[in-house]
């Protein structure tokens, strides 16, 4: 059985963690679903993320996030990374914008997608 | 916060061409993800399946959030950000309307044409995959917006980060 997918192995697509082209955490508080621009920094292979610190008064240590970073307007130039994963405090990292609130996301979920590739596999579901 | 109508909403909305669209799962959990988006008679519409997260997050919780800027300007760092309550609409007029104004703009336009003939081959791959319906039926969200406000995207976003 065959089906047709967009998906690719995160990193094929690790260029985009590497330059950022734009990059946003979704999370979810009171007034529903929240989504900020954010910084992203990939070091390793941990996700660091940077976000104004008056914009970061809703998120909590464990809280669920999701880090998307995409690229692309024509269809074929589509790709992003998709980050599910909860919000860890950080610590011992120097350097950093100072007037940023930054977290780690741990990871729970990754996928990436570039519609470049989009191809025929075999489904193993 | 400013009213959606505001030109220099409409303006960024004229221009922008990937919505960044954030949802809450039935669970309350969240989910964002980039679509197309039509922007038309006071509301906006992206277009997806209904079998997508972001299309059962909205028949779940219709609560939407939703970030623009002008890719085609990367040194304009303005991010539009817009709160709204979305439905998911499959009636087939709507659908075909935005089909229509969706191709118009992403396909039919110079930057569109070129990008889709330099992938020409995968165009039939790509017509399986729309009319396979795997990922369910052809939808629309219709987001009726509430309020807009004008963030300012991190400097540089990615490229400020120096480690000591």
């Amino acid at each position: 059985m065959k089906r047709i997918t967009l998906n690719v192995d995160p990193v094929e697509a690790r260029d985009l963690l590497e330059r950022v082209p734009r990059a946003c955490v979704a999370f979810v508080s009171d007034e529903g679903p929240q989504v900020e621009p954010v910084s992203v920094l990939f070091k390793d292979d941990r996700y660091l993320v940077g976000m104004p610190s008056s914009a970061a008064s809703h998120l909590t240590v464990d809280e669920e996030v999701v880090l998307l970073v995409d690229d692309g307007v024509q269809f074929f130039d589509l790709r992003a990374i998709y980050v599910r994963g909860h919000v860890q405090p950080l610590s011992g990292m120097e350097g950093l914008r100072g007037d940023f609130f930054w977290f780690e996301v741990q990871p729970t979920r990754t996928v990436a997608w570039d519609y470049a590739r989009i191809r025929e596999v075999d489904d193993e579901t | 916060m400013m009213k959606p109508d505001d030109p220099a909403v409409v303006g960024i909305l004229r221009r922008a061409m990937v919505a960044r669209i954030a949802t809450v799962s039935r669970n309350g959990r969240p989910h964002v993800n980039p679509l197309y988006f039509i922007s038309g008679n006071g509301k906006m519409y992206l277009g997806t399946t209904d079998r997508t997260l972001a299309a059962l997050n909205v028949k779940a919780n219709p609560r939407v959030t939703i970030m623009f800027n002008i890719e085609s300007e990367p040194n304009d760092r303005r991010v539009l950000r817009i709160r709204g309550g979305a439905i998911v609409r499959t009636d087939s007029k709507l659908c075909r309307w935005y089909v229509v104004r969706d191709l118009r703009k992403y396909i039919f336009s110079r930057r569109g044409f070129v990008n889709a003939l330099a992938h020409a081959r995968l165009l039939p791959l790509v017509r399986r995959f729309v009319s396979s319906g795997e990922k369910g039926q052809e939808c629309v969200l219709e987001v009726r917006p509430e309020e807009a406000e004008f963030l300012t995207a991190p400097p540089g976003v990615g490229r400020h980060l120096n480690l000591s």
